[in-house]
């Protein structure tokens, strides 16, 4: 009977749960522009230098144990915050992506395949870099973040203003 | 209660018919192919099963057809959620190896629950046909709450937009497997005294899962609106200039 009761609490959190995650999927329709508006800007080589390993290790030959570990604590809180923020920009040019995939163009069509698979990559680096980077606070041998993400970040900004050559996406690239 | 019974059993066949015809008609049925599939054994299930009832065949009988029916559509529901998968997610190169990775997981994972749970609620079934109904129900209703899942929980973390059509069919399934398994669980520990009751349970899911997917099947998909027309002069000028500042760093 425990069982029984369980799988029937299971299920109706499973409903809940599966309403409320569909919910979300269904494409909005919202105009690209309001998306735009929702970009926050992420400077690239800011973010290149916080998880530099050179600048990491100049830092620890150049400070006193504890200002290098107060230091470091901060500098992979602010590569998080980065790597959020250029992962929502991601989600908003999956959005963009997807929009422009049905053109009849088949050069916007490319291109918008290529932004969207990028804009998946560097969404699938964020989720795996950013426990590895609360892990290295606690570990600080650990190498936190591959160097992938900044050049991905960097290529679907590219992409980005490829697309925008082709296709009304005004705004976006500017704000990345 | 008859007429309730008989409701709940004809009208829900009715509705999916009409969505069968409804999806051919806008083309939807080549989008997901296997759930056109499913519909139409679906369908074919109810006339055999409706057509033994009637014929007043031994209870037996009718329990096996019910049992071979319901390992049939396991099988087709689980193929079209990975119809679903493979249209929205494992068709993009980024994504597939990670996602294929999941699901064999996923599934690995749910047959052993599957397996451990329907082996203690098989024991209790009176009879050979109804525990292999009951092991079927239970496992392909828990399999399906997992897949769905990760499926939903895996786009929606990567802000996959979903159509309309894709959305319809995983919600449908997602009422029916989710009611199917709390429902199944009950009948398989209280035993006949709940047959009645898990039954109207699940034909109502049943309902409202076809209900969900008529809907679906005539909504006009609404798209994300474009910024306005073409690239004026002043636009190419825009992104010239970003260009060159992509190119400055």
């Amino acid at each position: 009977m425990i069982l029984a009761g369980i799988f029937v609490a299971l299920s109706f959190v499973a409903l809940l749960v599966i309403f409320y995650l569909a919910k979300g999927h269904h494409g909005t329709g919202r105009d690209l522009d309001q998306l735009a508006r929702e970009l926050r800007s992420v400077d690239v080589n800011a973010f290149r230098n916080l998880i530099d390993e050179r600048e990491e290790q100049y830092l620890r030959e150049n400070l006193p144990r504890d200002v290098f570990r107060v230091i470091q604590r901060e500098r992979k809180l602010a590569a998080i915050e980065y790597i959020q923020c250029a992962a929502k920009n991601a989600a908003i040019l999956i959005r963009l992506a997807e929009a422009a995939q049905s053109s009849p163009d088949p050069a916007i069509a490319l291109a918008a395949n290529k932004l969207l698979e990028n804009a998946f990559r560097l969404r699938l680096y964020a989720f795996r870099v950013v426990p590895r980077l609360y892990l290295s606070m606690l570990m600080p041998g650990l190498s936190p973040v591959p160097s992938g993400l900044a050049d991905s970040y960097d290529t679907i900004t590219r992409q980005v203003v490829m697309l925008g050559l082709q296709y009304p996406t005004r705004g976006m690239s500017a704000a990345l | 209660m008859i007429f309730l019974r008989y409701y709940l059993w004809l009208v829900p066949h009715l509705l999916l018919a009409v969505t069968l015809v409804g999806a051919w008609r806008r083309g939807l049925h080549r989008y997901l192919p296997f759930f056109r599939t499913f519909g139409l054994f679906e369908l074919l299930q109810f006339l055999t099963l409706f057509a033994l009832s009637t014929a007043q065949v031994s209870l037996s009988v009718y329990r096996w057809a019910l049992a071979f029916g319901s390992a049939v559509t396991m099988i087709l529901q689980i193929g079209v959620i990975f119809e679903l998968a493979g249209r929205l997610l494992l068709s993009r190169v980024t994504l597939s190896k990670g996602l294929r990775a999941l699901m064999r997981w996923t599934i690995g994972g749910l047959v052993l629950v599957a397996a451990a749970a329907s082996g203690s609620f098989a024991a209790l079934a009176p009879n050979r046909e109804l525990r292999v109904f009951e092991v079927v129900d239970f496992s392909s209703s828990l399999i399906q709450v997992g897949l769905l899942f990760v499926l939903l929980a895996f786009s929606r973390a990567l802000h996959i937009s979903w159509r309309s059509w894709p959305t319809g069919v995983a919600v449908g399934f997602g009422v029916l497997a989710s009611i199917d398994l709390g429902t199944a669980a009950i009948r398989s520990t209280v035993g006949e005294s709940a047959f009645i009751p898990v039954d109207i349970t699940q034909m109502t899911a049943f309902h409202v899962s076809n209900l969900i997917w008529l809907i679906y099947a005539f909504l006009p998909e609404r798209d994300p609106v474009p910024a306005a027309g073409g690239l004026g002069e002043s636009d190419i000028q825009f992104w010239n200039e970003q260009l060159q500042r992509m190119a400055e760093r």
